[in-house]
Order: structure tokens, then C-alpha cells, then sequence
């Protein structure tokens, strides 16, 4: 099956949806994760990302709906969907009594799989021989978070699902760790990641899904959702405000004052550029959209169904199931 | 491989509990032989078992006169029968079955083998080889206890060797009996806490069944509740005989066990 742009999907949900007793934790989940991509999975607490992705990995049996992992059902075919894939346990999970070392070959062992990239990772995660030779009793966080990621990287699998993957990272080992994904996805693989830190998000990721209690509510491109997004812009103009301004189509005068104004602009900015460039304009200032900007619009309490959401530029997830 | 690895790791994560444990069962059985000496032989044994309240020669799991009758080996058969001897065998047996299911799934820890290509059977095959192992190395450190006091001590009265055999067949199916079940609430429940304290609450009634049957003639027709009912270490020891319908019935009840808990593990949500 091939996702909306034409790529081939590497995950596809279909209807998923997983109820405990009369709490849905998540609902009729459509998605569709092409190959080769670095792909965002977000939402507050309890939005249902956690759910998604133990569903994902057959850890729990959908209440209605399917999970696939390369044409693999995930809860009836199982091993065959896990063959190629890379899955971060929680740090706290890994075995306390065996050394870093004993860990990682044990994960090796039942992946079925050589760790070609195991040097790799620990060079660059900073995990030294000496730390991998001590019992995980004696790891910090951090280094059990490391580990953790280089047991589940360790195989180069074809798709690696990772949930909050930088928790616990300081900010050189997390752009380290991020650099090496972008090596996976150059390579052809695919990573799926939930992660709290949308600034970490909007860096690596190409696509993200939004969800919120339990339901999805956008899926788009990291570029189409900031480039469709309402922008605020500051002009000066070397004399007064032209009064033609606040004519141009998409663009709203939200202050003015003698020569300076200040504008909001929704989607794209070139029309605005090129009516700029032939005024008196002496200065322009035009942020880059956030992609958390965009996320807490979107989570607004009175945004998500309606004019927010619009403001935002994207559209809510009314995909049909198949 | 895979299930070979497995089991070596939820072995391994136990071992010197489960070293511990062998050698004091093996210390235990190996008292038997001069704790015999001591008291006489056989026939001091039997006196004193003769002087003892029916209560208690119940507790002792004998009948007046039976160490006359079953001799040397009767009379030591009563260390595999002995409280202390079932705590310590049946207390490593329910632990590794509460820690290696329900005990990983608390932990989180059998995530780090179900993320990877293993099914839920290959791993429950890795519990089920573990109970196995147990019992096999608890049945084995029993034995050899034994024989280590009896070449030790060296009592009077005669002992046949070649009766450990169906001994040690009899109790490693106790331990399977229990081991199963223990594999069955382990699939079910998502700490190991519950898990122990669910079959330590099976032991102690099925031996409280077993234990009043034997004072309380009320009881008698439940007796064959208990399956303790079904596991007779004296005759095995003194004749070599141990009824097939004993070892039908607590091998069935081991089998029960550890399908139930296939399914059930086969089919249920992992804990968060």
C-alpha cells in the first residue's frame, strides 16, 4: 500500500482503535508511514501516542481496526512484522544484573541479526568499553538511555519505532543521536518516533501525525504545515503606512502605528514579499514559523475543531478508512 | 537458539538463589541419614513415631510401625515430605515461575526479547524449559543429598540405590504439578507478588487438605483434592513402586497448568 503521496508505507493503520472498558485510549487511527522517513508522532499526555505505539509493536490486541509493519499484521503476524524492525524499551526495562556489554549481546542474539552498527553507536553516543563492561546497577540515566537506543539500533533495522528516544540526553549526545538518524533514514530506513520536544521534532522529522485524546487530529509535512501556517510579520516603511496594505489578499493589519505596522499573514508569503518590494519599505521582520507555535495553536481548547486549526493552514484529519 | 538463550538468561538472572537453595535442600536430605543413626535406626524411629499424638504422626506424614515395616529407606523418606523440604523446593519452583513472567512483565524486562522477532510461545517455551530445569536440578540436589549422608553417616538397615530413580521422578513431577500452575497465574497476573501469594495459597491448602484428611475422617473423601494425595515418597523409596495414576495425575495437572497459561499469555494485553 502506498501512502497519499505515492510512497510506499512502510507502517499503515487502518480503523485502529483500542478501548479499556468505557475508556477509548485510542480511536480509529488511519495512518499511513511511508518508507525512508523520519516521521513524528505527538500529543500531550494521554493523547494515545503510547497506545499507538504498543500496538504497533503487538504488545497489546486492537479492539477494532489493523496495524501492519511491512504487509505484517501486527498482533496475528507478529515476528514476521518484527523481523526488521528496531524498538526502544525503556531505559528502566533493561536487565539490572548483566553488564552493558552482556545487554547488548543479548539483544543481538535473539534479533537474529549481526550489530554492524554497534561501534558506531557507542562512539557516538559516548558509551565508553569501560561503562560497557560495568553491571547497568551503576548507569545513570542517561547512559542507560544510550544504551537502550544502541540496543535497538545496533542490527540496522529497516524501521526503528522509538518513544521519547532523547529523554534523558544532554544537548550534544541528543544532536549526536539525531545526526545518526538522519545517517538511517539517507540510508533508506525509517524511523517512527513519539517525542515531547517539538523543537527536536521540527529538526529531524519530515512528517508528523497530531493526535489528542486518542484521535488524530493532522497529519502533514513538517514543511507544508509551517509554510501554511499564519505568520506574524513587522514592516517599516520610511513614510506612513500604505493604506493599500491591509488589501492584500491572505494578509490582515493587526496594528498600526505612524510608520510602522505589524501583520498577520496566512500561508504563503511571497505575494507580500513582491507588494513589499515595491513600496518604501526600510525594514522587514519575518520569523520563521514554530513548529510549537503551531502544535499549541492546534491544542488551543476552542482551536482544534474550528477556526485554529484553520488559522494553522492544515486541514483535520478526515481521512476515510480504506 | 533463541529458546536456549532465553531460558539461560531468566536461569542466569536466579542463579545463586537457585544455587543457594540446591545446596540447602541437598544439606537438608543429607541430615536424614545421622538424624536416623541418632535416633536408633529404624526402630528407634518407629518408637518415637509410635509415642506421637495421631496429630502429629500426621504431620510426620507416618503410622505406627511403618518404619519397622519400610526400614531404613522409610524412615528417611520422611525428609522429602518434611515441611522445610517442601518450602524450600516449592518456594524455588513458584519463584521462577512468578519471576520469570509475571515478574518480567512488572519489570518491563520481556519487552527486550518481545520487540524482537519472538513469538509469545517461543517465550513461554523459555519459562516453561526454565520450571523444568528447576525441578530436574531440585529432584537431583535431593538425591544426592541423600546418598551423600548415607555414605556420611553410614545407618544400619538396607537401602536401595536404585530407588532414588522413581523418587526423584515423583517429586520432580510435584514440582512440575506446581510449577504449572504457577506458570498459569504468572501468565495472568502482572506482578510476581500475586503470583506467589496465589500458589503459596494452593500449597498450603492443598497440604492442609492432605494433613486433616489424614486426622479428620470427615475429610477423607477430599483428600484426592490435594496434590499431595498423589505424591508418596515412602513407597517410592521403599519399594520403587510409584502408581502410574500418580504420575498420570500430577503430570496432567502441570500439563493444565502450562497450556492454560499459554493461552492466556498468547492472547493478553502486556502491562504498561
Amino acid at each position: 500500500m502506498s501512502t497519499p503521496t505515492g510512497q510506499q508505507a512502510v507502517i499503515i493503520t487502518s480503523g485502529l482503535t483500542k478501548r479499556y472498558g468505557r475508556i477509548d485510549a485510542l480511536t480509529a487511527l488511519d495512518l499511513a508511514v511511508p518508507n525512508g522517513v523520519i516521521y513524528g508522532f505527538l500529543g500531550p499526555n494521554g493523547a494515545g501516542k503510547t497506545t499507538a505505539i504498543r500496538l504497533l509493536m503487538g504488545f497489546i490486541r486492537p479492539s477494532a481496526g489493523r496495524a501492519a509493519i511491512f504487509g505484517h499484521d501486527t498482533w496475528r503476524d507478529g515476528v514476521a512484522a518484527r523481523r526488521e524492525l528496531g524498538f526502544l524499551v525503556n531505559a528502566e526495562s533493561l536487565y539490572p544484573d548483566l553488564s552493558g556489554r552482556d545487554q547488548l549481546d543479548y539483544a543481538a542474539s535473539i534479533s537474529g541479526r549481526p550489530p554492524v552498527l554497534r561501534r558506531r553507536l557507542l562512539d557516538a553516543l559516548e558509551l565508553s568499553d569501560d561503562a560497557l563492561g560495568r553491571r547497568l546497577g551503576s548507569y545513570s540515566k542517561g547512559m542507560r538511555q544510550k544504551l537502550a537506543l544502541t540496543a535497538a539500533l545496533q542490527h540496522d533495522p529497516a524501521l526503528l519505532i522509538l518513544d521519547e528516544p532523547t529523554d534523558g540526553l544532554d544537548p550534544l549526545i541528543q544532536h549526536a543521536f539525531e545526526e545518526i538518524l538522519r545517517e538511517r533514514r539517507d540510508a533508506g530506513r525509517t524511523v517512527f518516533m513519539s517525542s515531547h520536544d517539538l523543537a527536536e521534532v521540527e529538526r529531524i522529522c519530515e512528517r508528523v501525525a497530531v493526535a489528542r485524546g486518542g484521535r488524530l487530529i493532522l497529519e502533514a509535512a513538517i514543511t507544508d504545515l509551517t509554510r501554511r501556517h499564519r505568520r506574524t510579520a513587522e514592516v517599516r516603511f520610511a513614510g506612513p503606512v500604505p493604506a493599500s496594505l491591509a488589501e492584500q489578499p491572505r494578509v490582515t493589519l493587526v496594528r498600526q502605528e505612524g510608520s510602522h505596522a505589524t501583520l498577520a499573514v496566512d500561508g504563503d508569503v511571497t505575494p507580500l514579499v513582491r507588494y513589499l518590494a515595491g513600496t518604501d519599505m526600510t525594514d522587514l521582520l519575518l520569523p520563521p514559523p514554530r513548529l510549537e507555535d503551531i502544535f499549541l495553536e492546534l491544542y488551543d481548547t476552542h482551536g482544534v475543531n474550528g477556526a485554529t486549526a484553520e488559522a494553522a493552514g492544515t486541514a483535520i484529519s478526515t481521512r476515510r478508512r480504506p | 537458539m533463541t529458546l536456549v538463550r532465553m531460558t539461560s538468561r531468566l536461569l542466569g538472572r536466579g542463579v545463586a538463589g537457585l544455587a543457594a537453595l540446591l545446596v540447602g535442600v541437598a544439606l537438608f536430605e543429607s541430615l536424614q541419614a545421622p538424624v536416623v543413626e541418632s535416633f536408633g535406626g529404624a526402630r528407634g524411629i518407629s518408637t518415637l513415631i509410635e509415642s506421637l499424638p495421631p496429630a502429629f504422626q500426621a504431620l510426620a506424614r507416618a503410622q505406627p510401625g511403618f518404619s519397622t515395616f519400610s526400614g531404613l529407606a522409610g524412615s528417611l523418606s520422611a525428609g522429602f515430605t518434611h515441611p522445610l523440604y517442601l518450602v524450600l523446593t516449592l518456594a524455588a519452583v513458584v519463584g521462577f515461575a512468578a519471576r520469570s513472567l509475571a515478574g518480567e512483565m512488572e519489570r518491563g524486562t520481556i519487552l527486550l526479547s518481545l520487540a524482537r522477532p519472538v513469538s509469545r510461545p517461543a517465550a513461554y517455551a523459555a519459562r516453561v524449559a526454565g520450571v523444568v530445569l528447576t525441578g530436574i536440578l531440585l529432584s537431583l540436589a535431593g538425591a544426592a543429598g541423600l546418598v551423600g549422608g548415607l555414605l556420611v553417616a553410614r545407618p544400619e538397615g538396607e537401602f536401595e540405590y536404585r530407588n532414588l530413580v522413581p523418587l526423584a521422578v515423583s517429586t520432580w513431577l510435584v514440582f512440575w504439578a506446581v510449577g504449572g500452575l504457577a506458570l498459569a497465574a504468572s501468565a495472568a497476573a502482572s506482578t510476581s507478588g500475586r503470583v506467589v501469594g496465589w500458589a503459596i495459597g494452593f500449597v498450603v491448602i492443598s497440604y492442609f487438605v492432605d494433613y486433616f484428611a489424614a486426622v479428620w475422617t470427615l475429610l477423607r473423601p477430599f483428600e484426592f483434592l490435594s496434590i499431595f494425595a498423589y505424591y508418596d515418597p515412602a513407597r517410592a523409596l521403599t519399594t520403587g513402586d510409584v502408581p502410574v495414576a500418580s504420575l498420570l495425575v500430577l503430570g496432567l495437572v502441570g500439563l493444565a497448568g502450562v497450556m492454560t497459561g499459554l493461552v492466556v499469555f498468547d492472547r493478553r494485553d502486556l502491562p504498561t
